[in-house]
């Protein structure tokens, strides 16, 4: 009788360790990909972490995009981590960018890329039978793919304009190796999301956007 | 007895609690974000708009001339402005650029100095001054109406002519000579120039500044005319 309540605790902390393994044993992940950078930049920045284990939490910060920044395009590079141990697909929605005024920065103006898909740590599941695919139109660096439009206003291959609820960017067959229950320094892949925006005479004001990039299941593709 | 099993399960429990909690620093996330922001400032800026055209001139000549897009630094010999000038105005044109993501006011100031000592040695009411046509064209410009505050072209006869009293040839429009420029004064001001191009768009808004002298029995000697253009955004 004594060990009943020893035993009743016994399970019950089996039963919560067998929880906790499947809430973190979760198939697929991202997180950063290493340092964000900038360039071409007046005032301003680029932060978040270069650990590949932590969270994807990257605040990007442009600075002045009007004339009186005289570089030709502000430049930002994100990597993101994605790890799976299934076939997996990478969506991204974006709010804010809600200006009235036609002629102050709006979606269309914010050039929006993936190049670079890449091992990370140099280590990732090897797949002959299907490729990592970018969706389009975003297979492209939008700061090499920025050109003048009809009316003189600097359009891109891709931009933020192209991004409509949630939207896939990127799919492929398994990335994992090893079905690692946390993150690891390596055994996954990498892209580099970039984002160009080209100083121009946008109407005055301040402007800001969020982006959410999601993992999930895609489609079924063999490894 | 009693006693161990409370200890034991109250260890089996912290234990469990650990390993949760352990297992969640670990946790893998579906989602990651990425916030951005940008800031556009009011931006404006004055350049020439071409060479500067000199008529009437009697000697002189354009010693600096305006380049297209350069910044404006311009200096003009207006030669000769005694009566061995025949000429009924000696008349420099300096086109302006202006171009600005925000409503603008384009101000100046004149200072005239002359080597003479009497009332006749030539004054800032001697020189006349005025914005002509205004040009919002090319592409990426944005239509727009803007205001002339002075009277255009001062060697219109509706913009001078000669005093019945003095004999003296004046300028006597709204803002037709320097004397009105004194201080910072506006002489033309409108909406938004461009609209969201880049800088090496190269058009903007552009308009001549007219300066003209009448020939007349001035005191000799020799005159520095100096004018700085402002452009800004309130």
């Amino acid at each position: 009788m004594r060990l009943r309540p020893f035993i009743f605790s016994l399970f019950t902390a089996l039963i919560l360790i067998a929880a906790a393994q499947t809430i973190s044993a979760q198939a697929l992940d991202i997180s950063s990909g290493g340092q964000a950078t900038i360039t071409g930049v007046v005032n301003g920045s680029v932060t978040g972490s270069a650990s590949v284990l932590n969270d994807l939490i990257v605040t990007v910060n442009f600075g002045e995009v009007s004339p009186l920044n005289t570089n030709s395009i502000v430049k930002v590079v994100v990597p993101i981590a994605l790890r799976s141990n299934q076939p997996y697909q990478v969506s991204v929605s974006v709010s804010g960018l809600n200006n009235g005024n036609a002629q102050a920065l709006q979606a269309l103006d914010i050039g929006f890329g993936l190049q670079n898909i890449r091992k990370l740590g140099g280590a990732g599941q090897d797949c002959t039978q299907s490729t990592h695919i970018i969706r389009s139109p975003f297979d492209n660096d939008p700061a090499l793919n920025a050109t003048v439009g009809s009316n003189g206003r600097v359009s891109y291959t891709s931009a933020l304009v192209n991004i409509s609820g949630s939207t896939i960017i990127l799919s492929g067959p398994v990335l994992s190796k090893n079905n690692s229950t946390k993150r690891q320094l390596s055994d996954g892949f990498v892209f580099d999301a970039i984002f160009a925006l080209t100083p121009q005479f946008f109407a005055a004001g301040v402007s800001s956007a969020t982006l959410i990039f999601t993992i999930s299941p895609g489609p079924n593709v063999p490894c | 007895m009693p006693r161990l099993s409370q200890v034991i399960t109250k260890s089996s429990l912290l234990t469990a609690l650990l390993v949760v909690s352990a297992f969640s620093c670990l946790g893998q996330s579906t989602t990651g974000t990425v916030t951005m922001s940008a800031t556009v400032s009011k931006f404006v800026e004055i350049n020439s708009g071409g060479a500067v055209t000199l008529s009437g001139n009697s000697g002189g000549g354009v010693t600096t001339d305006g380049v297209t897009n350069s910044p404006l630094a311009v200096s003009i010999n207006l030669g000769e402005l005694g009566p061995s000038n025949t000429n009924n105005f000696v008349s420099a044109q300096v086109p302006l650029k202006l171009r600005s993501n925000a409503a603008y006011v384009l101000s100046m100031t004149a200072t005239v100095t002359s080597s003479g000592s009497t009332a006749s040695r030539i004054g800032a009411a001697d020189v006349g001054f005025g914005l002509g046509t205004i040009s919002r064209t090319g592409l990426g410009v944005n239509a727009g109406a803007d205001t002339n505050a002075t009277s255009g072209d001062p060697t219109l006869a509706a913009n001078g002519s000669v005093n019945g009293t003095t004999g003296r040839y004046e300028f006597t429009a709204v803002r037709s000579n320097l004397n009105a420029f004194s201080s910072a004064t506006t002489a033309l001001s409108g909406p938004i120039i461009m609209n969201a191009v880049p800088r090496s768009n190269t058009n903007g808004l552009t308009v001549p500044a007219f300066f003209a002298v009448k020939p007349q029995f001035f005191e000799n000697g020799t005159t520095t005319i100096s004018v700085t253009f402002t452009v800004t955004a309130p």
